[in-house]
């Protein structure tokens, strides 16, 4: 067996299609790199100036009292963009990188424009980016999950298209089968042959990326983005060994080289190429979105509730109990709904998105493109991480604000309300900061499905190019 | 002898499983996309007369002309099918106020879609056939010398009192003949299924025409690409190997790569501010003004009066990031109180005064600000799809979007009538006297009659800018394909067989 791997992997190492394939991969590798160093670095400043202003701002609320920090919240959050941006692109420019928090609301002014009622801060989650400006051509990023998707799959095909066709075609099939070698040995063989020789120009590819960008000191790799960076590789040369085996089957049923090529690549147009985007299209047809409108009157009598539920203690300037009390709850209760509406309304956007991607995971292509992203942290998966990291901090906030509180024995406990608060000042170093976190073992959970999925893709193919290597008539 | 041979080799194409395979592909790939297409039309279409009618109401609701909030929908463009290029990127509908200047950059989306769901690329026939097509082009060519060569039949032909340009004629012919049966029966099918359910004018039918014709020139350059390579290779082996890799590298490789010499430079940031201090200088001058006003009047010191007296809401700003200048001048008041109406005069004065100032201000800041974005945006979108077009895919797309009317051009068609529409708005309020009438910010002696409001319609250009835009693609196409053409004669002739 290893002989035929050996014999497959020095025919190909002389070939036209060897050399063009490292050409390629080569020079799109180094392009990726290229355009990562140029970009990355204003990436990051980008995020550490908004992070600045964000913690000044956090700094500043905290600096004045407990009830400022209560009611104006922390400044806005912002995605951290993952050093490993140069794997998947990953709709960066659809995707909101900001969650903001909303300026407490003024329900009420008097006669002089002075605030009589004014609510709490909430969170308010983005729609995708729409103001896109781009009136430019359609293309999308030379990134790894393009590079790998397309490129190297279809270098696979390459590679594969005339493993036995070809074989049969000089009559050389015959003379190896002669010999006493079994047939699913010489499958193996090829398979191996096949993917070594393919990885060859790919593994050196991306040792020229890393060595570009490890080595340039505007970007810093830890040493879980490198185990990420590995991760990665072995997705592609699982998708890549899905092609082989396509290849291997193909070639093995088909008689003619170039008829087998056809095929081959007409099933890689239809897979790659068409099937994500139409079954996307598909999959959005089935869901159609709510309007914003309708939202809005969904929640519109809600807020009406809340006035006429709180009316009595709202209007009175009475400083007692019952009325602080009154009053919190219903700034509690208006920012509560609020950020629940949002909410609901994001859920149901994600859950439209993840039945769109289900639906659009026959296709490998597809699956890969998610699997990277998921490793790379970019991407849907990414910006949902975003969300949750910025809810657990602000429930992590309000607990910190209503612990203090409760340190005090001189206050009332009323959040909220300027006088039912604790009036200490507060130390802005004690105040918890948000942190934009990634977390392998989740990543892998969300991540399981697909790579199941892709991998009962191989064993399908492999066992179908068996049989049918098997049983075909030399 | 010429006859004889295209007969020859459109039998030899017509019989093979290559044939077949392709035209099958072809056309499940062009029927599935357009029942896809077709369903997202119909979407947007419901969207787009929802927001229509959501519209009218909101007119018809407010009762002072200032509170009026008028816009206009730009309605999805039936040809989006075959090209989609910028109908569903850019937005579609937009405000019209005498301080607003609607363009382009400002319009909004119809809120019902959701947007992560354009995390998905999408798809429309033209790109099934920038794929299809050339691939079918390579597959039917890359054998047709090389293949003969090696069988040795080629010989034979050339051993007849047959020229070579004639030889390589007839298989030109022939393939292009056999090519072009499943591009039109999958357009056929295409366009039985599109008009059973969107309604197509005489006008859209010449443009199809124009995006076949252009399908075809293109698909004719592919087809000569590949003879190109069969000529110039000694086997088939080879010539399918590089046709592949032609293929990859024009359709994968190469479009994706002209995002790498894009530069969102710095110097992207300066242009912002210095047209941001310009247009705010000019809405400076404005403020001035309008305090000179104020003060002749009398009433600068007592504007929190003023305000409360008429609900008077005022805002003039400029986006530092979107350059867009808007300036607000309305009232938000059912009645008014007894006591104030010694303010009315004034206030009418105020606004007669202030809003054809406001109007000739965005005018003015429109200026600084289009010659801005032309640069930031629309310089660099032109240099990226002139470097595109050194892969035919970038030349088919511009010509069919060109035809179809959904390329930069045809979307500036629809906002220049809202430009328009806006300034014909304007000239209606002139003609009412609205901006000094008591109805611009209050509406207690009954609202104001929209009746006569003059309506918004917008037709696409017609056929003939459509083509006039096309041209220049198309010609480069052609010229492609002469030069092509030219160029395998020469090789073929000089090639020892």
């Amino acid at each position: 067996m290893w002989h035929i791997t050996k014999r497959e992997i020095y025919d190909n190492l002389n070939s036209l299609r060897f050399a063009l394939t490292t050409v390629l991969l080569l020079a799109l590798m180094v392009t990726n790199a290229v355009k990562h160093l140029r970009e990355h670095p204003k990436r990051v400043q980008r995020y550490q100036d908004a992070v600045t202003e964000s913690s000044d701002r956090l700094t500043a609320h905290a600096d004045g009292s407990l009830y400022k920090l209560a009611q104006y919240g922390p400044g806005n959050f912002y995605k951290k963009p993952s050093p490993l941006h140069f794997c998947a692109n990953g709709g960066e420019s659809i995707l909101p990188d900001t969650i903001t928090v909303r300026e407490p609301p003024v329900f009420a002014t008097d006669a002089e424009n002075n605030v009589i009622l004014q609510g709490v801060w909430s969170l308010s989650y983005p729609d995708a980016n729409l103001q896109n400006k781009n009136v430019g051509p359609n293309v999308s990023q030379v990134d790894w999950a393009f590079i790998i998707g397309y490129i190297l799959s279809l270098i696979a095909l390459w590679f594969t298209f005339d493993a036995f066709s070809g074989e049969r075609e000089q009559g050389t099939l015959r003379l190896m089968l002669a010999n006493s070698i079994p047939r699913h040995t010489v499958l193996i063989g090829k398979f191996l042959g096949a993917l070594f020789s393919i990885s060859i120009p790919f593994a050196l590819a991306v040792l020229v990326n890393l060595l570009l960008i490890s080595t340039a000191n505007t970007v810093h790799l830890t040493a879980e983005a490198w185990g990420r960076l590995g991760i990665i590789f072995c997705l592609a040369l699982l998708y890549t060994s899905l092609f082989v085996a396509l290849g291997l089957l193909v070639s093995a049923r088909v008689q003619q080289s170039a008829v087998s090529l056809m095929i081959l690549l007409l099933t890689w147009v239809t897979f790659v190429v068409f099937m994500p985007s139409t079954l996307a299209s598909i999959a959005s047809s089935f869901s159609p979105a709510t309007s914003f409108d309708e939202f809005w009157k969904q929640r519109n009598p809600v807020k009406e509730d809340l006035w006429d539920k709180y009316d009595e203690w709202l209007w009175s300037s009475k400083l007692d109990d019952k009325t602080l009390r009154g009053k919190s709850e219903f700034y509690t209760e208006n920012a509560e709904r609020d950020e629940r509406w949002h909410e609901e309304r994001s859920k149901y956007r994600s859950s439209q998105v993840y039945r769109a991607r289900a639906i659009t995971g026959i296709s490998p292509a597809t699956l890969l493109q998610h699997l990277i992203e998921g490793f790379a942290g970019t991407g849907f998966e990414r910006h949902l991480q975003f969300v949750e990291n910025t809810q657990r901090y602000a429930r992590q906030l309000r607990e910190f604000v209503a612990d203090t509180d409760r340190a005090d024995p001189e206050s009332l406990h009323i959040l909220g309300v300027r006088e039912g608060t604790s009036k200490k000042p507060i130390s802005p170093e004690s105040v918890p900061r948000f942190e934009d976190t990634l977390n392998l073992s989740r990543d892998f959970n969300t991540a399981a499905m697909e790579l199941l999925l892709l991998t009962l893709f191989v064993l399908v193919l492999l066992s179908g190019a068996y049989l049918a290597f098997v049983r075909v008539e030399v | 002898m010429l006859k004889t041979l295209i007969g020859r080799e459109l039998l030899d194409n017509l019989m093979t499983f290559r044939f077949a395979a392709v035209a099958l592909i072809t056309l499940l790939l062009v029927v599935v996309n357009t029942v896809v297409l077709t369903q997202d039309y119909e979407q947007r279409l419901e969207s787009y007369n929802d927001s229509v009618k959501r519209n009218h109401q909101d007119l018809r609701n407010s009762k002072t002309y200032s509170t009026a909030y008028l816009s206009v929908d730009r309605a999805p463009n039936p040809l989006s099918i075959f090209n989609i290029g910028l109908d569903k990127r850019l937005g579609n509908y937009i405000g019209i106020y005498h301080g607003f200047m609607p363009t382009l950059w400002d319009a909004q989306m119809h809120g019902t879609d959701n947007p992560f769901i354009a995390f998905f690329s999408s798809i429309d026939i033209v790109f099934v056939f920038e794929v299809i097509l050339s691939l079918m082009g390579l597959i039917f060519a890359y054998d047709a010398i090389a293949g003969e060569r090696e069988r040795g039949t080629l010989r034979l032909v050339l051993a007849q009192p047959i020229g070579r340009g004639q030889i390589l004629l007839a298989k030109y012919i022939s393939a292009m003949v056999c090519l072009l049966v499943p591009l039109i029966l999958s357009l056929l099918f295409a366009l039985l299924l599109l008009t059973r359910s969107i309604p197509l004018s005489t006008a859209d039918f010449l443009r199809i025409a124009g995006i076949v014709l252009t399908s075809f020139a293109y698909l004719s350059l592919f087809y000569l690409i590949g003879l190109l390579i069969s000529v110039a290779t000694p086997r088939t082996g080879t010539a399918l190997m590089l046709a592949m890799f032609v293929w990859g590298f024009l359709i994968l490789v190469y479009p994706n790569l002209i995002r790498v010499t894009v530069n969102p430079g710095g110097d992207i940031q300066a242009r912002v501010k210095t047209a941001h201090n310009q247009i705010q200088q000019i809405i400076d001058e404005y403020e001035r003004e309008r305090q000179k006003f104020l003060e002749n009047e009398g009433i600068a010191g007592e504007m929190s009066e003023f305000s409360k007296a008429l609900g008077f809401y005022h805002q003039a700003d400029v986006n530092p990031v979107t350059l867009t200048t808007y300036i607000e001048n309305m009232s938000v008041l059912s009645e008014i109180r007894p006591d104030f109406e010694k303010y009315v005069p004034v206030a009418k004065r105020y606004y007669n005064f202030v809003l054809p100032l406001a109007t000739r201000t965005v005018e003015k800041a429109w200026r600084v600000r289009k010659q801005a974005l032309d640069e930031i945006y629309v310089r660099q979108a032109r240099m990226d799809r002139i470097l595109l077009k050194l892969s035919p895919i970038g030349i088919y797309d511009d010509a069919t979007q060109a035809w179809a009317g959904t390329d930069l051009l045809g979307l500036r068609d629809f906002f220049n009538a809202a430009q328009r529409y806006r300034k014909i708005i304007i000239d209606y309020l002139y003609a009412k006297d609205a901006f000094s009438s008591r109805e611009w910010f209050v509406a207690d002696k009954g609202g104001v009659d929209w009746s006569t409001l003059p309506q918004f319609t917008f037709e696409r250009s017609d056929v003939r800018t459509n083509a006039k835009r096309a041209l220049p693609d198309m010609f480069l196409l052609l010229i492609c394909n002469l030069v092509l053409f030219m160029a395998i004669v020469l090789i073929f002739i000089k090639s020892e067989v």
